[in-house]
């Protein structure tokens, strides 16, 4: 017994020295499974190079934000995490993350920073947020359809005319192939995807400060009858219309469809696992031109209070230096440091310029009631873009989908 | 369900342990194992349902103290009663098409004839699978462009378009339907089956002398005397519908259009996806009341007839 008293007052003398200032701290980090591919390698090297330990926890996507609400209210909350962005207004409303104001200002590279992110990741004027991951969304096209149906192979639609009549051609060419291709029940790929149409023609679903909702425009409903259009020529696979968003990204990479919205991910998704696709990136264009384009991902976020502070900023600090921001280039995300920006993608296939380019322009909705408008699955958001795109009431769809949106934001808890 | 058990288990225990005190000691040292259970994972979190209900408690960061609030809001949330309607449409509807295979299978299977453990474990197959699993596999069979039925029906030249069973509520709703009669129904077979054995041969000589009809057998000895079998699968059923989430969650996340959302599912988006955990307790307490009362009427409307038994 007496022996036993001994080893625990030594192991806690021992535990004791670890809290000293001169041994190693290791902080816990979550990140969603969209990042799994580029964050256990940043991760990787940034253990290598310093004392100082990151632990990185996977989370899948959708059970990230309660598993989290669960640990923050248990008190085991990780230290940090990579946030998909669009939360952040509602995480630091929540009371739920540290202000790094200063911090994030101090940095000499702050005001290179990707915009869309620092604009979701401030709060009543305050930084709870600074970018990590980055992901834009682009037009895609299929190269090896397109010279099939006697298109140039290297010119992309460059404006709606051209995206109904380029997927009408390559529809011709029969059999399995579809000349267009989007996930119609998934109101987050719709956000992503669809809305830059609706911007690049100068109109908006959401006022700058998410106070209104602005659904009744012209060009959401030219957008629409876009959609609408290639939906009755029969140029979109059947399975479009319940597609929650399984097949986002899976649709295009079979290599029988010939145009599709989808993200910068894809680049990276398609040249490690179907090499065999020959495909071109452009930007998502307007109705008569422009282009438009949604600036996701995520921000790194850190939970308040956590006595970790200084390794979490030695690691944000790492990850955007031009090492860590070729890392995450390499490995499926954009870099989020615009002056470091095409350093970091030199080495790269070529086509993550494009989609570089497109997220430096690229806008974010600003909500704290995101979750429930959008990307909810029986949200006001994806019940509209199912009804508009195959139902029979364009007016009545958006009509009531307005109104519901409003109400909710309406509803929101004001702090 | 508690009520089941103390009509048919306690007269019986009681005379046993009158007059034998220290054997009563015994007893609730026998069931304190049980007991234990039944208070960490259901009465302790039922109370802190309870508890939060009354609050605004929202998922992360501060939660306060509203009273009845959430109750009051739940009057007008025509959402949710939407959904609670739905749901006992839903019930009525997969109740009724169960009983009607079950009972059939059951009847089937009942007597000894050739192969009958063959077609026994067959019935009884599909209910050993999970709900989200079989979920899971119904989602694919389901799909238009990959998955069985839309793809054979065109292959085989039956309808000249492909045609997407999940795109409009009826064909939406009615792929539901043969999906839980295809995972319960074995189950409930099961249940009856016993039920049917249960119930003595002699009865049914007897009714044959007196030149009693096949109908008239089963209306008159078979279905008043599997009462309380009845009773069982019939709840078992109800409750089991009423919680129904799985399937509309991952096959139809809902749709299409929001037309399937149950009162389970939306119990989930207002916690998980609002983030309002205190009016997610709310309802859920509304719908354990709903779900007790219900389970009372059934017992009440299928209870021992006055001198039988």
């Amino acid at each position: 017994m007496r022996n036993l008293i001994a080893k625990l007052a030594l192991a806690a003398a021992v535990l004791g020295s670890g809290l000293g200032t001169a041994a190693a701290e290791t902080a816990n980090i979550w990140v969603r499974a969209d990042g799994s591919n580029f964050m256990p390698r940043i991760v990787d090297a940034y253990n290598k190079a310093h004392k100082d330990q990151i632990k990185l926890d996977i989370i899948p996507n959708a059970e990230i934000i309660p598993k989290y609400g669960a640990a923050a209210a248990g008190g085991t909350a990780p230290d940090a995490l990579s946030l998909d962005l669009i939360y952040t207004p509602s995480f630091a409303a929540a009371g739920q993350l540290e202000d790094i104001t200063d911090w994030a200002k101090s940095l000499p590279y702050f005001a290179s920073l990707s915009p869309a992110h620092v604009k979701t990741g401030t709060y009543k004027d305050h930084i709870y947020g600074l970018p990590f991951s980055a992901d834009a969304s682009v037009l895609i096209w299929n190269k090896k359809l397109f010279k099939q149906a006697g298109l140039d192979p290297e010119k992309g639609p460059t404006n709606w005319a051209e995206i109904a009549a380029d997927a009408e051609k390559v529809n011709a060419l029969g059999g399995n192939i579809k000349g267009f291709y989007f996930s119609g029940n998934c109101g987050g790929c719709n956000i992503f995807t669809f809305t830059p149409l609706i911007w690049a023609s100068g109109g908006d679903i959401l006022s700058e400060d998410g106070s209104k909702a602005t659904l009744d425009s012209p060009q959401l409903r030219g957008a629409i009858d876009l959609y609408r259009s290639m939906v009755k020529k029969d140029l979109v696979p059947a399975g479009a219309q319940t597609d929650t968003g399984a097949n986002f990204f899976a649709a295009f990479a079979a290599g029988n469809i010939g145009i599709s919205p989808s993200g910068a991910f894809a680049i990276g998704a398609l040249n490690t696992q179907y090499p065999n696709v020959d495909y071109g990136v452009t930007f998502l264009p307007g109705k008569d031109g422009n282009w438009s384009s949604f600036a996701g991902g995520d921000n790194f976020v850190v939970t308040k209070g956590t006595k970790k502070l200084p390794v979490v900023k030695e690691f944000l600090d790492f990850a955007y230096s031009l090492e860590g921001q070729t890392i995450l280039a390499k490995y499926g995300s954009l870099p989020v440091r615009g002056d470091i920006a095409k350093d970091a993608l030199k080495d790269l296939d070529p086509r993550y310029q494009i989609a570089a380019e497109a997220m430096a322009k690229g806008r974010t909705p600003y909500s704290v009631v995101f979750n429930d408008l959008i990307n909810s699955a029986n949200g006001p958001w994806t019940q509209m873009i199912n009804e508009v795109f195959f139902g029979d009431d364009v007016d009545g769809a958006i009509a009531n989908a307005q109104e519901t949106m409003q109400s909710i934001i309406d509803q929101a808890p004001q702090k | 369900m508690t009520t089941i058990a103390t009509t048919t288990t306690a007269p019986p225990r009681a005379r046993k342990l009158a007059g034998a005190g220290r054997r009563q000691w015994i007893g609730l040292l026998y069931v304190a194992p049980a007991v234990a259970l039944v208070v960490v994972f259901f009465l302790i979190p039922l109370g802190m349902t309870a508890w939060m209900s009354l609050h605004n408690w929202p998922l992360m960061g501060e939660h306060s103290y509203i009273g009845l609030d959430n109750y009051v809001a739940i009057l007008r949330d025509t959402r949710f009663w939407n959904a609670l309607k739905f749901t006992a449409y839903y019930t009525v509807i997969v109740t009724i098409a169960i009983f009607a295979v079950a009972f059939p299978l059951a009847l089937f299977v009942e007597r000894p004839r050739p192969l009958t453990n063959l077609y026994r474990t067959m019935f009884f197959m599909p209910a050993v699978v999970g709900f989200a699993s079989a979920s899971l596999l119904w989602s694919w069979l389901l799909n238009v462009d990959s998955g069985l039925f839309s793809p054979a029906a065109y292959d085989l030249g039956l309808i000249d378009k492909k045609f997407n069973l999940l795109a409009t509520f009826q064909p939406a709703f009615w792929s539901i339907i043969a999906m839980v009669v295809w995972k319960v129904a074995g189950f409930t077979m099961i249940i009856l089956m016993a039920g049917l054995q249960s119930i003595p041969q002699d009865l049914q000589e007897a009714a044959i002398i007196d030149g009693a009809g096949p109908f008239a057998r089963f209306r008159a000895i078979t279905l008043p005397l599997m009462r309380r079998t009845l009773a069982l699968a019939l709840i078992l059923s109800v409750a089991g519908s009423i919680l129904a989430f799985d399937q509309f969650y991952i096959i139809l996340r809902g749709g299409p259009r929001n037309q399937t959302l149950t009162a389970v599912y939306w119990i989930f988006n207002q916690s998980f996806v609002s983030f309002k955990l205190g009016y997610g307790a709310a309802l859920s307490m509304v719908l354990l009341v709903i779900l007790v009362a219900l389970s009372l009427v059934q017992l009440w409307l299928l209870r021992k007839p006055e001198g039988l038994d």
